[in-house]
């Protein structure tokens, strides 16, 4: 029967999201777990099935495009839900509120305000220009109502005690959204009776909150303005949410060859001549936007599109530049950052982090690297990285020598002894470790979609949950609280 | 909708009629050659890479033509723009740049084709069971033109899918027509009753044939059937008519563009010709001309959807 689920399951010492140190039910996980405990082995083949039925039917086989048979997999879900409740939500989401304000913010004042931010020295101006993501094109293009990070996605993690820090920040093209409303979808099909009694707030407005946003940040002389998501492609990895956001908008998904520029305004192909673009959410990094300003052999960017940013016909999301505020040693900056901006103490703290070009940091750092997680400032995605407990001796003095040859470009950060969730491993729960991906909108407020991507790294022991890592991912279900409406007012009336 | 997704439906069509109606082609002259004398089935295989617009390519990489050569050069040589694994190859890149305005039913009835063509061993299929090979090549075609005639919504995009297989059959239909007729009108002005099936089997034709026109077989009446029916769903003069349809549909309505006249004139060149004095004197010269023009009113679509102000677009990169 059910309770052999958990048989032999361990906390480990772990902050565990499901069970206290004590091995109490935590109350917000009281209705999954009495469910649980009724499912048999064979219950929970099932359900299984359900799931993979319910991403079949729903077409969420995933092409990958480069290999010659066009393989399809699945993102697989895990059948347990990573539950909030109320309270802890409203913490985390008054944090993203704030750190996105102070973002956005601090991205208005260098590229298109008196950059107070370098005359007060909050943060070092060599560092800003230092950055691989910091960029002279953006200077002067306008940015309706500052949403720099149109859509951002804001990496949280929970350390030993529970709390909530942000790993990183991601300003540029944060991807993930498609996973968290198609888990949604699967999971109301396989654990509806739990879905129904657990007041979950639902997460299926995102494409029209999205749509929202980015008509509010259309050129202000645009009367009915006329959006589009522009993709590098079928062969791009992330195409399938490409699509999958177009499709839940409602509006065209173009290639850099269905625009065309005249007269710095742009204009899309279609079979009835040329129709007028006011606002492009791009999914394509800045290096290939516009070839007559960023790389020349790009083939996927439009020829002019910085001209027709700059000259207010068009609003490009989202804004070119962003990288500047996910650089990871500018990330170290953004507690100063909101306390400079907002005048307010950082809701959601840091993960600790050294800064490897302070030649006593580095030297702290040197010390330890088999400690120490080490990140490249300018990589997301979980590429070359050093996780030193896990490292090799070469592996280490590889990265010793990488620093020392560039600092500037590495940070090191103490190891967070990531949270872990009850996981199906086989026929039976194993912890494993997870993290948070919220994602959290600008348009006429800073908006957070209510949860987010939890991903969870499926091997035993791993830190690493990307996905082409041996990642996968859980729905996230917010609760509302007492009292609290499902949706906003907002949402509930349009 | 995108000019760019509009012209990728459009191609997406053309090549799937064309590689099943490669395979008809190579199907019913190889198995009508099988116990003709060497020199009548050379010129059998030249007639057909005529037909296709394939002599010069063959001849620049091969010798005299015979069974084996030129059935690996319509069916799997790469190097061949027009072979089965070309077309079938581009069908589906066609199809996976507008995978997302299609059905995911219609995405895997292409995917699927591709996948088993290029999972066999196509030139161990020639040299053993090509009627086996050749079968499958038409039968997945037609599960490709079901799935989508029972999967896609009738927009704009399912116009332009259907209006580039509609033009492609006709062009094919003439095609064929004028193979056959030279193989076995000129040739031989008494030939009999097996030509004419095979003639009519090529464009899956027999069947329908006969319940027309009973068992007569006089030339007339096959070339009558394949260019004027307006029941059977491969003629010239019905496939014409579906184009006519899809791209009236695609046109604002008011004053006819430069593709709809082509279009008019060319169905009306064919609906009102007086077959029997076609027959005695220029069916040959009569379907060139008419695939001349469809192969124009392709162009002329292209010109009216797809390209639209490349003038613009050069101009505009010429500023900047």
């Amino acid at each position: 029967m059910g309770q052999d689920l958990f048989d032999g399951y361990a906390t480990d010492g772990f902050y565990d999201e499901l069970l206290t140190a004590d091995g109490e039910v935590r109350p917000h996980y009281r209705a999954l777990y009495d469910k649980l405990a009724t499912f048999s082995h064979e219950e929970l083949a099932r359900r299984e099935r359900l799931r993979d039925a319910a991403f079949r039917s729903a077409g969420i086989t995933f092409t990958v495009y480069g290999e010659e048979e066009g393989v399809e997999r699945t993102f697989p879900m895990d059948l347990l839900p990573r539950i909030i409740p109320a309270d802890e939500w409203a913490h985390i989401e008054a944090g993203l509120v704030q750190r996105v304000t102070a973002l956005n913010r601090f991205l208005d004042d260098l590229y298109l305000g008196e950059r107070a931010v370098l005359h007060d020295n909050v943060v070092p101006r060599w560092l800003l220009t230092s950055s691989a993501g910091f960029c002279r094109q953006a200077f002067g293009v306008p940015v309706p109502h500052g949403a720099h990070c149109l859509v951002a996605g804001i990496d949280l993690v929970r350390d030993a005690d529970g709390t909530y820090r942000v790993l990183e920040d991601n300003l540029r093209n944060p991807s993930g959204i498609s996973y968290v409303l198609e888990n949604r979808a699967a999971m109301t099909r396989v654990l509806p009776v739990v879905f129904g009694q657990s007041r979950v707030r639902p997460v299926d407005h995102y494409g029209a909150s999205l749509l929202r946003a980015l008509r509010h940040v259309a050129p202000p002389a645009a009367g009915d303005p006329t959006v589009v998501v522009l993709t590098p492609g079928v062969y791009n990895s992330a195409y399938f949410e490409h699509a999958f956001l177009a499709r839940q908008m409602g509006v065209e998904l173009v290639e850099g060859r269905d625009l065309v520029i005249d007269e710095h305004v742009v204009y899309m192909r279609t079979t009835r001549g040329l129709q007028r673009v006011d606002v492009i959410y791009r999914r394509i990094d800045d290096d290939f936007l516009d070839p007559v300003v960023f790389r020349q052999d790009s083939m996927l960017g439009v020829p002019g599109l910085m001209a027709a940013a700059r000259a207010g016909n068009v609003t490009v999301a989202n804004a070119v530049g962003n990288g500047v505020a996910d650089d990871k040693a500018v990330y170290a900056f953004v507690p100063e950052l909101i306390r400079y901006y907002l005048g307010e103490e950082p809701i959601l703290p840091n993960v600790e982090t050294y800064l490897l070009w302070d030649a006593d940091q580095r030297a702290g750092v040197l010390d330890r690297l088999g400690e120490l997680v080490v990140k490249p400032v300018a990589e997301s995605g979980g590429y070359g990285m050093l996780i030193g407990p896990a490292a090799t001796d070469a592996e280490i003095a590889e990265f010793r020598a990488r620093i020392e040859a560039d600092p500037r470009n590495y940070i090191a950060q103490e190891v967070v002894s990531l949270s872990r969730h009850p996981t199906l491993i086989d026929d039976h729960l194993e912890g494993r470790h997870i993290d948070l991906r919220p994602f959290v909108l600008t348009g006429e407020r800073v908006e957070v979609i209510p949860g987010g991507l939890t991903r969870v790294a499926l091997r035993r022991g791993s830190l690493v949950v990307n996905s082409s890592q041996g990642g996968g991912s859980k729905d996230t279900w917010v609760l509302a609280g007492e009292g609290q409406p499902l949706e906003p007012a907002e949402e509930a009336a349009s | 909708m995108l000019a760019r997704h509009a012209e990728s439906l459009f191609w997406t069509g053309r090549y799937l009629e064309r590689a099943g109606d490669t395979a008809r082609m190579l199907d019913v002259t190889y198995h009508g050659l099988l116990e003709s004398p060497p020199d009548e089935a050379r010129r059998a295989w030249y007639d057909l890479l005529e037909v296709l617009d394939a002599r010069a390519a063959f001849e620049a990489t091969h010798g005299e033509p015979d069974a084996a050569s030129v059935s690996r050069f319509l069916v799997l040589d790469p190097g061949n723009d027009g072979s089965i694994v070309s077309t079938v190859g581009r069908a589906r890149e066609s199809a996976r740049s507008v995978r997302e305005m299609i059905s995911t039913e219609l995405w895997e009835a292409v995917n699927t084709f591709y996948l088993e063509l290029f999972a066999r061993n196509l030139r161990h299929d020639l040299e053993q069971q090509p009627y086996e090979l050749y079968g499958m090549v038409k039968r997945r075609c037609q599960g490709v033109a079901g799935t989508a005639v029972e999967t896609m919504p009738r927009d704009d995009g399912w116009r332009f899918l259907m209006l580039g297989w509609m033009l492609e059959r006709a062009e094919m239909t003439c095609r064929l027509l004028n193979v056959r007729f030279a193989q076995l009108v000129e040739a031989d002005p008494t030939s009999g009753f097996h030509d004419w099936i095979g003639a009519l089997k090529s464009a899956s034709a027999s069947e329908a044939y006969r319940k027309a026109y009973r068992a007569s077989m006089d030339r007339s009446d096959v070339v009558e059937f394949l260019l004027l029916s307006r029941t059977f769903p491969r003629s010239v003069l019905y496939c014409l008519e579906e184009a006519e349809r899809f791209l009236g549909e695609l046109c604002p309505p008011g004053e006819l563009t430069h593709a709809q006249r082509l279009l008019g004139r060319v169905r009306a060149d064919v609906q009102f010709v007086d077959v029997h004095e076609l027959i005695d004197r220029d069916l040959h010269d009569f379907l060139d001309g008419a695939q001349f023009y469809i192969r124009g009113v392709a162009e002329l679509v292209a010109t009216q959807f797809f390209r639209h102000h490349v003038d613009l677009e050069l101009h505009a990169l010429g500023r900047l």
